[in-house]
C-alpha cells in the first residue's frame, strides 16, 4: 500500500525530549483522554507542532480515566486547562461484553443500550463545557467488520454493524449544532490505512496497544487537522504551475494538441487533480497560476482545451510569463490580498520548488510525487486548509475574486476614483448578530489582520454572548455592487457604556473591501445610531499590531481626538455617510 | 553488518550510542528500555527486518541478546 511518507515513532519520542518549546511565538495546550493507551501520540504531536513553530504543551490523562477527568471539576485536566482536548474512544471498550455477545441480547435491547450509550456521551460533553472552555474533540467509533452471524448479520434487526452505524451517526448529529465540540472520523482513519494493518491482536495482546506504532504518526497529522485552524493556521491559496502540474507536458513545445490531459491515461491523471482542485475552489480556496510560459500558448489551453476542467474564471490571479517565480508568488499575495504564510506552491519542477522553499520558507512547498496519478493524492493529504467553520461567504470566494478582476478592469476605464465609485453602486446591508451571521462575524475577527482597530479575536460562542447583551451592539455588513455581492466583509462591536458614552470595542472590514468608503459609510452608521440614542461622546481605540498599519490613520482622519489612550468623537454634529454609498439596515 | 543495523535500530530508540550496546542490553543496564520503549523496539526491529515476532517471542526478550537469537529464528542472518 502506498501512504505517506511518515518517520517511526520512536523519532517522535526521541525528538520531543529535545525541544525547546518556549521559543516559540504560538503555543497550544493539547489534553488527550482515551479508552487505551495511545503512548507515543504526545510526543508525535508536540513535534509535529514544533514544525509548525507551536510550542505545544500536553497532558494525557490515565488510560480509561476519561469519566472521572471530565467530571471531576478539580481533576488533572481541568486543572492543566487544555485549549484543544481530544477524546479518543474505541468500540471495544464502549461495547464492553456486547463487542463479543451482541445476540446475547434482543433487538429492541441492544438499540436501547445504543441509545443509553449516545445520552452517556452527551451528558460528558456537557460536563466538559460545564468545566472547561475548551474546544472538544471527539473520536467516533470503528464499524466492526466481522460478525459471528457471518453473512446474515446484514440481515439481522439493528445487528453488531448496525448498532455501531447507528452510534456514529447519531453521534455526528449530536455535534453537528455545537461550535465547540467537533467530531474526528476515527472509524475513516481506520478505514483509510486498513483495519489490520491498523490493529495487531500481538501488539494487542503484548502492550495493550489498539493503534500500531506506525499509524500513530498519521494519526497525529490528522489531529494536527484541528490545531492549525485553531490557531489560524490555515492555508488560503493554491498556486499552481502549469506545464507537467496541470497537464502533461509542455504547451511551448508539445502544442495545444500535444498535452496531457483527457479521458485517457495519462491525461485522465491530470483530470482528476483539476476536479480536486476545483472542488476545493468552491468552497473556497483561491487558485492561482504562477508559471513560466509564453501567455498566449497557456490561455488557450485554458480557455478552449475540451478537456480542462479548470478555466480562466477559476484563478484569482494568473501570473503567465518569464519572470522570477518568487517575485510572481509575492505579486499574487498582494493582488490577492493575503500573506505568504497562507498559501501552498504546487510545481512539478523540484529545482523551482526548492528556490521558492528557500526565498519564501513561509510558503508551504508540496513535494509533489515524481508520478502525476499520485498528484491527487497528495493533494488529499494535505490537511492545511481546515477551517473551523466553513461560511457562506467561502464558498462564494471564488465567484468574488473573478468578479474583483473585473472591478480591477472597469477601475481602469473610469476617468477618476469619484466616477469609479458612483459608477460601482454600492449597497451596504447592515445587518445584526443572528444565527445566520454570527458564525462569519467571529470568523472576521479571527482572521481580519489590516483593517482592524483592536484585533480583538472573539468565538462564536462570544459572539452569541455579545449579541444577546443589550448594553451591546453586534453589527455586521455585506456589501453588494454592479459585479456581485462581496458577502459581509464588516463587523463592529459597540459597547453602551452609559446613556451618553459608548465604545467602539472591535471595527473592521476585509482589506478586498478598502477604499471604497465602506468603512466611513460603518463608521457614520454607528455615529447616527448613537446621536439618535442622545450619546454625546463616542471612543475608539487603535491598537497597533504588526499588519494593521491599513486602519493607523482612520479615527484621526475622520474627525476622532486623541485623549490619553482612546480616540474620541464628540457627536456635536451629524456626520455624513458618503454619498455614492446606499445603507439599507434589516 | 546485520548485527550493525540491530545495533543502530536500539541505538536509535533507546537515545544511546551504538558503542553502548551490547548483548546484555536491556532494561536493567540502559535507562530509557522502560517497557513501552520496549514495544517501540521491538515494532521498529519488525519493520527494519522485514519479520513480526510471535507473542510467545515478544514476552520473552529481555535484552538484545535475545532479539539477536529471535531474529536467527526468523531466518535473519547476523555476522
Amino acid at each position: 500500500m502506498k501512504i505517506m511518507h511518515e518517520h517511526k515513532l520512536s523519532y517522535y519520542i526521541n525528538k520531543a525530549n529535545d525541544l525547546d518549546i518556549g521559543k516559540f511565538g504560538k503555543k497550544i495546550r493539547i489534553a488527550i483522554l482515551s479508552s487505551f493507551t495511545l503512548n507515543g501520540l504526545a510526543e508525535t504531536l508536540t513535534v509535529k507542532c514544533a514544525e509548525h513553530k507551536i510550542g505545544c504543551t500536553t497532558y494525557v490523562s490515565g488510560y480509561n480515566q476519561y469519566n472521572q477527568e471530565i467530571l471531576n471539576s478539580k481533576s488533572k485536566l481541568h486543572e492543566f486547562s487544555p485549549d484543544i482536548a481530544f477524546l479518543i474512544l474505541d468500540s471495544r471498550s464502549l461495547l464492553g461484553d456486547f463487542f463479543y455477545f451482541p445476540y446475547s441480547i434482543s433487538g429492541s435491547q441492544r438499540k436501547e443500550f445504543i441509545e443509553k450509550k449516545i445520552i452517556e456521551i452527551h451528558s460528558l460533553i456537557t460536563a466538559f463545557k460545564q468545566q472547561s472552555k475548551s474546544k472538544l474533540i471527539i473520536s467516533n467509533f470503528n464499524i466492526p467488520t466481522y460478525s459471528s452471524y457471518g453473512i446474515f448479520e446484514s440481515k439481522t434487526d439493528y445487528g453488531l454493524h448496525e448498532m455501531v452505524i447507528d452510534l456514529n451517526s447519531k453521534l455526528t448529529e449530536l455535534l453537528k449544532q455545537d461550535s465547540s465540540v467537533y467530531l474526528y472520523d476515527l472509524n475513516g482513519f481506520t478505514t483509510r490505512f486498513g483495519a489490520s494493518n491498523v490493529f495487531d491482536y500481538a501488539k494487542f495482546f503484548y502492550g495493550d496497544v489498539k493503534i500500531t506504532f506506525d499509524y500513530l504518526p498519521h494519526l497525529a497529522n490528522d489531529l494536527m487537522g484541528y490545531v492549525k485552524p485553531f490557531l489560524g493556521l490555515n492555508r488560503k491559496c493554491i498556486v499552481l504551475d502549469l506545464d507537467n502540474t496541470l497537464w502533461g507536458g509542455i504547451v511551448g513545445e508539445d502544442g495545444f494538441e500535444g498535452i496531457k490531459i483527457g479521458p485517457t491515461a495519462p491525461g485522465n491523471a491530470f483530470v482528476e487533480f483539476q476536479r480536486h482542485l476545483l472542488s476545493l475552489q468552491q468552497r473556497g480556496i483561491i487558485l492561482a497560476i504562477n508559471s513560466k510560459n509564453n501567455p498566449e500558448d497557456a490561455l488557450q489551453v485554458l480557455r478552449e482545451h475540451p478537456y480542462m476542467i479548470l478555466r480562466e474564471e477559476h484563478f484569482a490571479c494568473l501570473k503567465i510569463n518569464w519572470d522570477d517565480k518568487v517575485v510572481n508568488m509575492k505579486e499574487i499575495a498582494e493582488e490577492v490580498n493575503i500573506g505568504l504564510d497562507s498559501m501552498v506552491f504546487i510545481d512539478d519542477d523540484p529545482v523551482n520548488r526548492e528556490y521558492v522553499k528557500v526565498n519564501l520558507p513561509e510558503v508551504l512547498t508540496i513535494d509533489l510525487p515524481n508520478d502525476s496519478s499520485q498528484y491527487a493524492r497528495a493533494l488529499m493529504d494535505l490537511n492545511d486548509f481546515n477551517v473551523l467553520k466553513i461560511t457562506d461567504e467561502d464558498i462564494k470566494r471564488g465567484k468574488m475574486y473573478f468578479q474583483e478582476r473585473q472591478r480591477t478592469e472597469f477601475e481602469k476605464t473610469a476617468p477618476n476614483i469619484d466616477d469609479f465609485l458612483r459608477q460601482l453602486n454600492i449597497k451596504l446591508k447592515i445587518k445584526n448578530a443572528d444565527q445566520f451571521t454570527i458564525p462569519r462575524i467571529s470568523q472576521l475577527t479571527l482572521k481580519t489582520n489590516q483593517f482592524n482597530l483592536t484585533t480583538y479575536r472573539y468565538q462564536e460562542e462570544d459572539i452569541k454572548k455579545f449579541s444577546e447583551n443589550k448594553n451591546m451592539l453586534v453589527r455586521c455588513v455585506q456589501v453588494e455592487d454592479k459585479f456581485g455581492d462581496n458577502g459581509i466583509t464588516g463587523v463592529f462591536i459597540v459597547r453602551k457604556d452609559n446613556k451618553t458614552e459608548w465604545t467602539i470595542d472591535t471595527f473592521l472590514l476585509s482589506c478586498r473591501i478598502i477604499g471604497r468608503g465602506v468603512e466611513e459609510g460603518m463608521l457614520g452608521h454607528i455615529l447616527h445610531l448613537a446621536k439618535n440614542e442622545g450619546v454625546t461622546k463616542i471612543k475608539g481605540l487603535y491598537i497597533p499590531t504588526n499588519k494593521n498599519k491599513p486602519c493607523e490613520n482612520f479615527l484621526s482622519n475622520y474627525g476622532f481626538k486623541k485623549e490619553n489612550d482612546y480616540w474620541i468623537y464628540t457627536l456635536d454634529s451629524i456626520p455624513s455617510i458618503p454619498e455614492h454609498l446606499s445603507v439599507d439596515i434589516k | 553488518m546485520i548485527s550493525k543495523k540491530l545495533d543502530s535500530i536500539v541505538a536509535r530508540v533507546m537515545g544511546v550510542s551504538p558503542s553502548e550496546i551490547s548483548d546484555q542490553s536491556g532494561p536493567e543496564t540502559i535507562e530509557k528500555w522502560d517497557s513501552f520503549n520496549g514495544y517501540v523496539l521491538l515494532d521498529e526491529i519488525e519493520t527494519e527486518f522485514g519479520i513480526k515476532f510471535s507473542l510467545d517471542e515478544a514476552i520473552n526478550i529481555k535484552n538484545v541478546g535475545d532479539i539477536k537469537r529471535m531474529l536467527k529464528d526468523h531466518d535473519v542472518v547476523l555476522e
